[in-house]
């Protein structure tokens, strides 16, 4: 019953100029992105309620608006310990394979587009995060990884490349 | 296609809501009731499902329910005797119906019953025409009212309605009543008939078609040979753009040639149209008059619509000549035959009020209908959220004031106090809106006794009571099996078979009873059956010889009893399809504890045997001791305490690998320190000792550091988000709005025994 009026607006996305928008955020020195439609919303540390014997990067859980969802310590899963979290700590809240889930990053730095020819596939180098880089993308200052956050919340964190390695085998 | 999905799942919950009242009112004919309203309802019911079931295409479904009306339709005219139906055959064929639904809604191939539809058309065939007023005994026979078209006749309708549209938008210059095709030719042979005029002026609600009736149903129901002509009105109709195909804009006017009473033409209409969605008027002309109708049958055809034109002349007007070309010439005439029919419409007041008792039962089911909202879960569950919320946040303000100067804080307080009031009462009504009545549940029941019985050879009387016994939807949706294994246990163990029976002095035929009752905030149900009762000797000897039991170990009768809750154990000496393979009662037992509920059983040999279920009323809220752990703090559900005590009180002593038992009430008992299994930050100290209950029935010793309070927790899933977390059950939020994990015993003493080993389930959890 629905006029296809979506028909024109389609066409004129030609594939070249596709972009993606990205929201970018820090851990440390390093900066990573995702999708800005996965990003449900932005908010500050908020204290969690560790799991029993949860896999490290697994925070702990809170309460958004009557919600129980999973906070991930990014900095965890990238093998750099675990973060000190304070209130300007940010929990990035994302949707991710039906689940609602919170990711903590040290801050939240911008929102870029970027064409989708530019995305580069993630270099097989780098042992702690394999499978948790999607690509990369070269802004003018610095290198964005773009996450694979299902791997992400997947992921048993650093301590455990065995049991990521048999996962990817 | 959204939209369309939707509605077809509407259709298929309203299907379940019909088969259970079909199912229901078959059964009360069956015991015996010879209320023809049982009958209306039963014809009604599956009526709806055909006419819903011929929307969506569901083909197999519009077929059988088609042939099962009919069937129905004997009854309901009379032509067969209520007390000579086959209810039995009624009943199975309702069961037929469910799986035809349940086919339909799976996109499953439908089961052929060519038995059943071969015996359902036998209904009525045997059995002589039982003497009744001749127009009606003709009606009958020409129905059912849709002929088994080759569209189903939902579609058929949408097909009508849009061809109507057509006309009006001019797309077509077909005459308006171009798709009733079906319809008897308006021709001037009828009036040959003896019998008076008579005009109906159907004025259809805009959901006519929302609640599965359509026009030509409605005027199919009236005897053919003494419709005179049908003239359609769609001046209402709106336009184009606006229109939404699931209303009904049309209206129509039917002239009768006939010799029904007013009261038998709205008896007609019982149960399709409300009393204020048509008018009967009758022509002022006496009924027996010889010199009416020749004068009538010398009127040339295109006269016909003259009557029919009178209080639609204005309306008429607007169609145009494309939809009334005959119309045209009558408008000037119209008002004076409009205020004769008034007064006629007046004259017969004396029949009018015995029409009224059915006219007023339609109103009270339309009003019923309006005064009740079918309401998405998903949105009493985001309520219930928000409720939640507000409870959380109310707290937290009670928190904020405390450090308020004291003038300032005594208003405040007042103020936040009321809050509180409200907000738990808020709380309690949207509880009661998620609550239902275990009706749901208990009408699937029939069925399984009734397939039972044929299965086992039993004759079995099914007794239900407190049908409307409300519970939380969590609660709803956990019963079923549970209750399933317990009828099914009865009838298989508990009842005898006929003949065995009859050797005890007992009826042929067994009663299971199935009762629901609020009791002490909790739902208690219980199964009755007066069958053989609990073999004890046998019980026990089995028990004995699986080592449940010691072998000179001496047992009350009542504690033999409980043993059939013990696992592995089953008295059935064949092993049945139905049940016997030791997996009944004590499976039944552990998903009723897990849901926090007790079962028991109380037996007399000989006379029977009772199963009593109790459950909390609610799964989304539980009575819970918050408890403090180092930094963290966790709710243990209050069912599962059964003291608490310092631990300086307690002597404690060590086992080997660590393990720690303390000595209560004359009974060793294993202690698990929580801080240590749950893995809480901090550095506990553990002073205070819960006894706790396994779902085993053994006893265990929590030690924890402090109790912090007693409170109603709302449960909160943590599958939603994350995956099953091992020692809790469910989480909930406190007052400070941070998460607390809701202990699960069970879960907690699995957990501390594979501690140590690094947790497996680590990483399959997220995903």
């Amino acid at each position: 019953m629905t006029l296809p009026l979506g028909e024109k607006h389609f066409s004129s996305a030609q594939p070249e100029s596709a972009v993606r928008r990205i929201v970018t955020f820090r851990v440390g020195d390093r900066t990573f992105g995702i999708d800005v439609g996965m990003v449900r919303e932005i908010k500050g540390w908020q204290a969690t309620t560790p799991l029993p014997h949860a896999a490290p990067h697994v925070r702990g859980v809170l309460n958004l608006r009557g919600v129980i969802l999973a906070v991930y310590d990014l900095r965890t899963s990238i093998g750099l310990g675990v973060t000190d979290a304070t209130a300007t700590h940010v929990i990035v809240v994302v949707d991710v394979e039906d689940k609602t889930a919170g990711l903590l990053v040290d801050s939240v730095s911008d929102i870029v587009d970027v064409p989708v020819s530019a995305v580069r596939p993630a270099p097989d180098l780098e042992r702690d995060e394999h499978g948790l880089i999607e690509g990369l993308v070269l802004l003018d200052t610095e290198i964005v990884a773009l996450l694979d956050l299902g791997a992400v919340i997947r992921d048993g964190g650093a301590e455990a490349p065995a049991a990521r390695q048999a996962r990817v085998a | 296609m959204d939209a369309l999905a939707e509605l077809k799942q509407t259709f298929f919950q309203e299907c379940e809501e019909l088969l259970g009242a079909l199912e229901q009112k078959l059964q009360a004919l069956d015991e015996g009731s010879v209320d023809s309203e049982d009958v209306n309802a039963a014809f009604r019911a599956i009526h709806s499902i055909k006419g819903g079931a011929g929307a969506f295409g569901c083909t197999e479904l519009v077929a059988f329910a088609h042939v099962f009306e009919a069937s129905l339709d004997h009854l309901r005219s009379g032509r067969v005797a209520i007390v000579d139906a086959p209810f039995s055959l009624f009943l199975r064929c309702s069961d037929a119906v469910a799986d035809l639904v349940s086919a339909a809604r799976n996109d499953e191939p439908a089961r052929p019953r060519p038995d059943l539809l071969e015996a359902l058309s036998q209904v009525g065939q045997s059995e002589a025409p039982k003497p009744v007023p001749a127009p009606a005994a003709a009606a009958p026979t020409k129905r059912p009212p849709v002929k088994s078209d080759d569209a189903p006749p939902g579609i058929a309708a949408l097909g009508n309605l849009l061809a109507m549209v057509e006309a009006k938008t001019g797309a077509a210059s077909a005459p308006v009543d171009a798709g009733w095709d079906d319809e008897p030719a308006p021709v001037a042979a009828p009036k040959a008939k003896p019998g008076r005029e008579i005009r109906l002026h159907i004025h259809p609600d805009t959901d006519l078609f929302r609640r599965v009736i359509e026009p030509r149903v409605v005027i199919a129901l009236l005897p053919p040979e003494d419709i005179v002509s049908v003239v359609c009105d769609m001046s209402h109709v709106p336009a184009l753009e606006a229109i939404d195909v699931t209303d009904c804009w049309m209206r129509f006017t039917v002239t009768l040639r006939t010799e029904m009473s007013i009261e038998e033409i709205h008896a007609k209409f019982d149960f399709t149209l409300a009393a204020e969605e048509f008018e009967i008027e009758v022509e002022p002309m006496p009924a027996n008059d010889d010199v009416e109708p020749e004068i009538e049958v010398a009127a040339p055809v295109s006269e016909v619509p003259q009557n029919v034109a009178a209080d639609l002349s204005a309306i008429l007007a607007k169609l145009g000549p494309a939809s009334a070309p005959a119309a045209q010439p009558d408008i000037a005439p119209a008002p004076a035959v409009t205020t004769q029919l008034v007064t006629a419409a007046q004259a017969p007041a004396a029949p009018r009020p015995a029409a009224r008792p059915p006219a007023n039962d339609a109103v009270a089911a339309r009003q019923r209908q309006a005064v009740s909202v079918r309401v998405d879960l998903d949105r009493i569950d985001k309520l219930m959220n928000l409720v939640g919320e507000i409870v959380i946040t109310q707290s937290m303000l009670v928190e904020c004031v405390r450090s308020l100067p004291y003038d300032v804080y005594a208003k405040t307080a007042e103020g936040i106090l009321t809050l509180s009031r409200q907000t738990r009462e808020l709380q309690d009504h949207v509880m009661a809106v998620r609550a239902q009545p275990v009706k749901a549940v208990f009408q699937r029941m029939p069925r399984l006794v009734r397939e039972l019985a044929q299965t086992l050879g039993k004759e079995v009387r099914l007794v239900l009571e407190g049908e409307n016994t409300e519970v939380d939807k969590t609660i709803i949706e956990e019963l079923a099996d549970p209750l399933t294994h317990m009828i099914r246990n009865s009838m298989d163990h508990g009842l005898e078979t006929p003949e065995d029976r009859i050797a005890a002095g007992k009826s042929p035929e067994g009663t299971i009873k199935l009762v629901a009752e609020h009791r002490a905030g909790r739902i208690v149900i219980s199964v009755t059956d007066d069958g053989r009762g609990i073999g004890r000797d046998k019980l026990l000897a089995k028990a004995k010889s699986r080592g449940l039991v010691g072998q000179d170990e001496k047992l009350a009768p009542e504690e033999i009893d409980q043993l059939i809750f013990a696992a592995g154990l089953s008295t059935a000496e064949v092993i049945s399809d139905v049940s016997g393979r030791g997996v009944g009662m004590d499976v039944v037992r552990r998903n009723v504890e897990s849901l926090g509920g007790r079962i028991s059983v109380d037996s007399e040999p000989g006379r029977g045997c009772k199963f009593t279920l109790a459950l909390p009323l609610t799964l989304a809220v539980l009575e819970g001791m918050v408890i403090r752990c180092g930094e963290d703090r966790y709710v243990i559900p209050i069912s599962s305490v059964i003291e608490t005590q310092h631990l300086t009180n307690t002597p404690i002593e060590h086992l080997t690998f660590g393990q720690e038992v303390l000595r209560w009430r004359g009974e060793v008992t294993p202690l698990y320190r929580l801080g240590a299994v749950m893995g809480s930050s901090g550095r506990p100290d553990e002073n205070i000792i819960i006894i706790a209950e396994t779902e085993r029935g053994g006893n265990v010793g929590i030690a924890v550091d402090e109790i912090v309070g007693q409170q109603q927790v709302v449960v909160k899933s943590l599958e939603g988000n994350y995956g099953t977390v091992n020692g809790a059950s469910a989480a909930t939020i406190l007052g400070d709005g941070l998460v607390a994990l809701i202990l699960d015993v069970d879960s907690m003493l699995r957990l501390a025994a594979s501690s140590g080993r690094p947790p497996a389930s680590a990483l399959k959890m997220a995903g």
